[in-house]
C-alpha cells in the first residue's frame, strides 16, 4: 500500500515536472496570442471582445510593412550567399577530406561558437574602417558570416551519406564532372541545401543583437523595429507582429518535418515492398 | 536451366570487341606499392579475371584502367592507343560496381538513359536502346521503379544494363556480386558468362571470390602484393599451381614438405619423415620439395588401396555438406590430411576414431614453389 503510493507519488512529481518546464516554455508565446487581439490601445488582455485593429494597423503602417521588406531581403540576400559558399565549402572538404579539410570545416563552425555580442562588437569595429555601416552590405555580409556553419553542417551531412562509387559511375558512364554535379551529386544533397537553406533565412531574419550593433537610421529590420516598438511605446501590434513570425515559423518548420516524413515513408514502402 | 531463360532473349547488335594491355604498371601509396611492375595483356573478347586476396592490387589496376587511379609509372593501351591519362568519361568503358551505384533519385530506366543522356541523346531517341538493353537483363517490366523499390539482384541486373546500353569498349566488373546471396550469386553468374558469350565485348572481372573466377573466366589474373602470382585459365590455374599460395588461394590443397631421393621416367621418390610417396615429374636428388595434394584426389578405403601412395589415418574430424563429406584425417607421419568425398558413394563410416586408408596416384599432386 505505502510503496504504492510513493510510486504514484513519485511519478507525479515526475509528471507535474515535466509538464511546469514545458508550459514555462509555451505560455509566453501563446499569451502573445491573446495579447496581439486586444481591444485596448496598450499591451494587454482582451477586456471587452476580441479585435484584429492591431493586425489591421501592422498591414496599413509604413514603418512595419518597411520593417518586413527590408528583413525579407536582408534574409533572402544573406541565404542565397551563405547556400552558395556554405554547399561548395562543405563539398571542397569532402572531396579533399584531408587532415587539413577537416580542420577547416571546424574552423567555420566557430561563428556558432564564439557568443554573438563578442561578434557583434568586433563587426561593429570592423564595418566601421569598411565604411559598411548602417547598410544593407553590412546586415548582409554579417548574416552570411553566421549562416554559413549551418549550411555547412546539414550539407555535409547528406554528403556523409553520397556513395562516392555514384560520382565514379557517372563519370565511367561518360558524365564530364560538370554533368556529374548538376545530374548526380545535387539531386542527392539537395535536402541538406534546402534544409540549410531554412536554418540561413530563419536566423538572419531573427537576428537582432549584430542589427543593434552594425546599424543606425538607414537599416530597420522586424526585430529591431519590434524592439524600439517596446521601448518606445506599449503598441499591441508588437504582439500582432510576433504572433505572425511564430505562425510563419512553425509553418516553415512543419513543412520541414512533413517533407522528412514523406521521404522516410517512401523510403519504408520500397523497403517492404522488396 | 538459366540458359535456356537466356536463349529466348533479344540478340544486342554485334559490336567491336577491344584488347587491352597494361605495360609495367605500378601505383605507390607512400612508399607501400598498391601495384608492382605489372604487365598484362587482356586480348579482345576476353572474360579475364582479376583475383586476389584484399590488398593484392586487384581493384586498383582495376581503378587504374578505369581512369580513376592515375598510376605511378606505366601505360595502359587500348588497342595499341596509349589512354593513360584520359580522364574517366573519355575512355568509353562500362562498369559495374561493388553495391551496384545506381542514382537513387532517377528511375529504373532513366538511370539507363543516363549515360546515353550525357551522350546528348534525347529521352525518345533513347527509347529503343534503353528497351534493348533491359531486355537483355530480364528487367523491361519494372523500367518505372525506384532503385530502392528493387532487389539486389535486380539493382545488378540494372547496373549491367546501364553499363552496356552506350555500347562500351571495355566493360569493367568490381566485384558486382558481392553482396548477394550465395544461391543469387550462382545464377547470376550463368547469366554473367552467358550474357559475354553473347556480346562478344571484353570483360575485366574483379573477384576475391576463387569459385567466380573458376566458374566464368577464359583467364584467372592471380594477384598477390601488388604483383602477378600466376596466370592462365582455370583449369591450368587448378591443376597445376605453381606456387603455395596459388594452390591454397585457388580451392584447398594439403601440403607435405619432403626431401626428393631419385627417380626415373614416371617419376621421382620424397622422403615424408618415414614414409616414402611417389610424385611425378623430375627433380634433383636431396632437394627440399614442396608437395600440393587436392582434398578429393585422395581415395579413403578400410582396406589398404593398391596405390602407389597409401597411408593409414585416424578421423579425427569430420563435416557433412549434403553432396560431400570433409574429413580431417590424422596420419602420424604426414600430420592431418583433409579429404574431400561424395557423400553417395562414401565407402567407409565417417565416425571419429574410425581407423582408414588414404591413397593417391603420383600424378595427383604437384609439386609447388614455397613462398
Amino acid at each position: 500500500m505505502k510503496g504504492d503510493f510513493r510510486e504514484k507519488f513519485g511519478r507525479g512529481l515526475v509528471l507535474g515536472g515535466a509538464w511546469t518546464v514545458l508550459a514555462f516554455l509555451i505560455l509566453p508565446m501563446v499569451v502573445i496570442f491573446p495579447v496581439s487581439v486586444t481591444d485596448q490601445y496598450y499591451l494587454s488582455m482582451p477586456k471587452d471582445g476580441i479585435s484584429l485593429a492591431h493586425y489591421a494597423a501592422f498591414f496599413t503602417n509604413e514603418i512595419w510593412l518597411s520593417a518586413t521588406a527590408q528583413s525579407v531581403i536582408i534574409a533572402t540576400c544573406s541565404t542565397i550567399f551563405a547556400v552558395i559558399l556554405g554547399s561548395l565549402c562543405a563539398i571542397g572538404c569532402w572531396r579533399l577530406s584531408t587532415g587539413l579539410s577537416e580542420s577547416v570545416r571546424t574552423f567555420m563552425l566557430i561563428p556558432i561558437i564564439v557568443p554573438t555580442i563578442v561578434q557583434a562588437l568586433a563587426m561593429y569595429r570592423f564595418w566601421i574602417d569598411l565604411g559598411i555601416i548602417d547598410t544593407y552590405v553590412g546586415v548582409i555580409l554579417a548574416h552570411t558570416l553566421v549562416a554559413i556553419p549551418y549550411v555547412i553542417i546539414t550539407v555535409s551531412a547528406s554528403l556523409a551519406n553520397f556513395d562516392l562509387r555514384q560520382e565514379q559511375a557517372a563519370r565511367s558512364l561518360g558524365a564530364s564532372m560538370p554533368q556529374t554535379i548538376r545530374w548526380v551529386i545535387v539531386p542527392s544533397i539537395l535536402p541538406g541545401v534546402l534544409s540549410g537553406a531554412l536554418f540561413a533565412f530563419t536566423i538572419s531574419f531573427d537576428e537582432i543583437v549584430m542589427v543593434l550593433f552594425i546599424t543606425s537610421r538607414a537599416i530597420y529590420t522586424l526585430p529591431k523595429r519590434i524592439w524600439n516598438g517596446i521601448e518606445d511605446h506599449l503598441d499591441p501590434t508588437i504582439a500582432a507582429v510576433a504572433t505572425m513570425l511564430i505562425a510563419v515559423t512553425l509553418a516553415l518548420l512543419l513543412l520541414d518535418l512533413w517533407t522528412r516524413h514523406r521521404r522516410q515513408q517512401r523510403l519504408r514502402a520500397a523497403a517492404a515492398e522488396e | 536451366m538459366a540458359e535456356t531463360a537466356l536463349a529466348s532473349r533479344p540478340e544486342p547488335q554485334s559490336r567491336a570487341s577491344h584488347s587491352l594491355s597494361i605495360r609495367s604498371l605500378s601505383k605507390y601509396y607512400g612508399s607501400l606499392a598498391a601495384v608492382d611492375d605489372v604487365s598484362l595483356e587482356v586480348r579482345q573478347g576476353r572474360f579475364l579475371t582479376l583475383l586476389g586476396p584484399s590488398g593484392s592490387g586487384k581493384t586498383t589496376i582495376l581503378m587504374a584502367t578505369a581512369g580513376f587511379v592515375q598510376p605511378s609509372a606505366g601505360e595502359i593501351l587500348l588497342d595499341d592507343k596509349p589512354i593513360t591519362n584520359l580522364p574517366p568519361d573519355k575512355r568509353n568503358f562500362g562498369m559495374v560496381f561493388q553495391g551496384y551505384a545506381l542514382f537513387p533519385h532517377m528511375s529504373v530506366e532513366d538511370n539507363i538513359w543516363f549515360p546515353l543522356r550525357v551522350r546528348g541523346v534525347s529521352k525518345s531517341a533513347a527509347a529503343k536502346s534503353v528497351a534493348t538493353s533491359l531486355e537483355l537483363v530480364q528487367m523491361a517490366h519494372l523500367a518505372k521503379r525506384l532503385p530502392t523499390q528493387l532487389s539486389g539482384g535486380q539493382q545488378q541486373r540494372v547496373a549491367l544494363a546501364r553499363a552496356l546500353v552506350f555500347q562500351p569498349d571495355l566493360l569493367l566488373l568490381d566485384e558486382p556480386l558481392s553482396a548477394l546471396d550465395k544461391k543469387l550469386r550462382a545464377d547470376l553468374q550463368w547469366e554473367l558468362k552467358s550474357l559475354h558469350a553473347r556480346l562478344g565485348t571484353t570483360f575485366i572481372y574483379v573477384t576475391h571470390d576463387q569459385e567466380e573466377a573458376l566458374s566464368m573466366s577464359d583467364e584467372i589474373v592471380i594477384l598477390r602484393d601488388g604483383k602477378i602470382e600466376q596466370q592462365g585459365d582455370p583449369v591450368a590455374l587448378y591443376e597445376r599451381p605453381a606456387t603455395r599460395f596459388v594452390a591454397d588461394f585457388l580451392g584447398k590443397s594439403n601440403f607435405i614438405r619432403g626431401q626428393s631421393a631419385g627417380g626415373d621416367a614416371q617419376g621421382f621418390r620424397v622422403k615424408a619423415g618415414e614414409v616414402t610417396l611417389h610424385q611425378a615429374g623430375s627433380q634433383a636428388a636431396d632437394q627440399p620439395v614442396l608437395i600440393a595434394l587436392r582434398p578429393e584426389k585422395l581415395s579413403v578405403t578400410r582396406a589398404r588401396p593398391d596405390l602407389p601412395n597409401a597411408i593409414p589415418g585416424r578421423i579425427a574430424a569430420f563435416n557433412y555438406y549434403g553432396s560431400t563429406f570433409h574429413l580431417q584425417v590424422e596420419t602420424g607421419a604426414l600430420g592431418d590430411l583433409i579429404v574431400t568425398v561424395p557423400a553417395w558413394k562414401c565407402e567407409i563410416d565417417p565416425a571419429i576414431g574410425n581407423e582408414v586408408w588414404l591413397g593417391w596416384e603420383p600424378d595427383a599432386s604437384v609439386v609447388v614453389r614455397d613462398n
